[in-house]
């Protein structure tokens, strides 16, 4: 009872803040959705890799998958939408709502997809295989010309004629059309709503009875397998949820960006999720938080130098595992006092 | 059993009957812990085959294992490292837990109710054990001898029928040996269930098993009750080889 309303009173306060959020300077505005995007990303990928003790290394391809998708769906079904919901505050709620679970349902299946063949292997597939993933996904979102292909994409083009296309082919420029661009429904609210609600899925997850499985399958397989926790479900569980929310957040990014391009997902991207999780100290959710916000803010001071941001990763990863290999706030677990005496 | 070309246990063929408390003995790489592995779906057998209430466990997973009611403990700890003592039990809940996924992420329904009930299942096998004031340790920071008593909780917590206990004494003092054994009889009796029990001390079961198998290079080599046990001929004389080594 008492979580519900801490949970409620901050969707309360955020629905507040974001009533003033207005006056805020565009350019911090931005720093301040892309933390917050970054932090549903870092906790969602904290799940599989801090909490569940599987590496995923393939984030970004969940978080293109619901940005590519919902996009779509909000351009190219942009008519119907606005036919159905209207373009009041109200009718933008729900389409947004809709698009939103577009975007993450989406993303949990691909997950289902690819989770499930390698979950159930034992070792270190995940790491390879979401790799793989993601690499494939981006490539083909870049060979896609309905997505605009490897130019991005900004839009659809419905033509007079019932054509609709990302760009405008040649034989088509004489035909009137209609452009709809990328609606801009992410706004502070909506995307530190879904701060609020990752926090409290996974905290309230955590803490129960049946989340101790999650935290059994990253300590000790076997032992959590002879107690009668089936290790492979609560992989699956773990990692599409985590999936979920990558995709939650790609929509998010893609209606507040306007533009979406395949290298907006690369390789870089998974490596600067997973870095935010293990500076942050697997499996602290706090941790995770200040580290997703302190390497979105990062970068921006580091402006003049940004081509060396992977060489800025790896040192700070390198320092980290020499100095504290639980992360910035991890739990750095007490040596056992093991008297043995055989 | 093979392991390449190796024989580790070779045409075992034994029981444990309702509320028996058989114990299991032989010397260092008998094939002990083996047998364990067999029956919990660790390891898949090369021929024969386990039965439990009739039924075969072969085909199970492990954990399909433990949800037919068969739960054990490490030989070689196996406790959840980054888990107190209480949430290391609280593990064994998870098959029988009614709250799944969603549930336990709304906190809604009688998702409260049963966290209680589960607490207070915890809290009572803790009080048997005397482990109640370490509830709140990490299980893996306690003494030897309590983490051995955190397995056979978190064993417990399954709720078992077979509970297969490796070497619960290991690491212990004679006295503590008879104290955790008698603990153990006692456990068995009120909660109604069937215990196999690995000791490598031959004296150590003698007080409290009703059946003994003796193990020696994988193959049972005698078996009955302590008594028989402790004068077979083929008994002294591998626990007599082992003592040369
Ligand atoms: N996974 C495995 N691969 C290969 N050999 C194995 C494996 N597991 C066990 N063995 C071998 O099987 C034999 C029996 O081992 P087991 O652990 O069952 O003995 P034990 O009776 O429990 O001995 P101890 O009293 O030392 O615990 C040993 O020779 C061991 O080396
Ligand atoms: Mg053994």
């Amino acid at each position: 009872m008492k979580n519900k309303l801490l949970f409620l009173s901050s969707l309360v306060l955020v629905f507040i803040i974001n009533l003033f959020a207005g006056n805020i300077d565009p350019y911090y505005y931005t720093i301040l959705i892309y933390i917050g995007i970054n932090i549903i990303l870092a906790s969602s990928l904290n799940l599989i890799n801090g909490y569940t003790g599987q590496f995923s290394l393939g984030h970004a391809g969940f978080m293109a998958i619901g940005a590519y998708l919902s996009v779509s769906f909000s351009t190219y079904f942009a008519p119907f939408f606005i036919e159905s919901f209207g373009q009041g505050i109200f009718g933008n709620t729900i389409s947004f709502i809709i698009l939103l679970l577009i975007g993450g349902i989406a993303a949990a299946i691909a997950g289902i997809i690819v989770g499930v063949p390698s979950l159930r292997l034992k070792g270190d597939y995940l790491a390879i295989t979401t790799l793989g993933f993601a690499e494939i996904i981006r490539v083909i979102i870049q060979s896609l010309d309905v997505v605009g292909a490897s130019q991005g994409f900004r839009g659809a083009y419905i033509f007079e004629n019932g054509m609709k296309a990302a760009m405008i082919p040649a034989d088509m420029s004489s035909v009137p059309y209609v452009f709809y661009s990328v609606p801009k429904y992410t706004n502070f609210f909506w995307t530190f709503a879904f701060v609020v609600i990752i926090i409290f899925f996974i905290s309230n997850l955590m803490s129960s009875s049946y989340g101790r499985g999650f935290l059994a399958v990253k300590d000790d397989e076997i032992a959590a397998e002879s107690m009668g926790v089936n290790t492979t479900k609560f992989k699956v569980i773990a990692f599409v949820s985590g999936a979920f929310f990558a995709g939650i957040a790609g929509a998010l990014y893609g209606h507040f960006n306007l533009y979406i391009n395949p290298e907006d997902f690369n390789f870089l991207k998974s490596v600067e999720i997973v870095v935010m999780v293990i500076l942050g100290g697997m499996g602290s959710m706090i941790g995770v938080i200040i580290a997703a916000v302190i390497l979105t803010i990062l970068p921006e001071f580091l402006r003049g130098i940004s081509e060396y941001r992977m060489i800025i990763y790896a040192l700070l990863l390198i320092i980290m595992m020499l100095l504290r290999p639980q992360g910035l706030f991890g739990v750095q677990l007490r040596p056992g006092k093991k008297n043995k005496n055989k | 059993m093979k392991f390449g070309g190796l024989t580790c246990v070779d045409s075992l063929n034994t029981h444990v009957g309702k509320d028996e408390l058989v114990g299991m003995i032989g010397p260092n790489g008998a094939g002990k812990t083996t047998v364990f592995n067999i029956i919990t779906g660790v390891y898949n057998p090369s021929s024969g085959d386990v039965l439990f209430k009739e039924k075969s466990v072969v085909p199970l997973k492990p954990y399909e294992v433990a949800e037919t009611g068969i739960s054990r403990t490490f030989q070689n700890i196996r406790l959840f490292q980054s888990l107190s003592v209480r949430d290391n039990i609280r593990v064994s809940f998870v098959k029988s837990i009614n709250a799944g996924f969603f549930i336990s992420t709304l906190q809604i329904g009688n998702y409260l109710n049963e966290e209680n009930e589960i607490e207070d299942k915890i809290d009572e096998l803790l009080e048997i054990f005397g482990l109640i004031d370490v509830r709140d340790e990490y299980a893996v920071s306690l003494p030897y001898g309590e983490q051995r008593k955190v397995e056979i909780v978190r064993a417990l917590a399954t709720s078992p029928e077979l509970l297969l206990l490796d070497e619960p004494a290991a690491g212990m003092n004679p006295t503590e040996k008879t104290e955790l054994m008698n603990l153990i009889k006692m456990v068995k009796d009120k909660f109604k269930i069937s215990i196999l029990l690995i000791e490598h001390d031959m004296k150590v079961v003698m007080g409290v098993c009703e059946r003994i198998i003796v193990l020696d290079y994988g193959k049972k080599i005698a078996e009955g009750n302590p008594e028989n046990i402790k004068n077979d001929p083929k008994v002294i004389e591998a626990y007599l080889g082992e003592s040369h080594h």
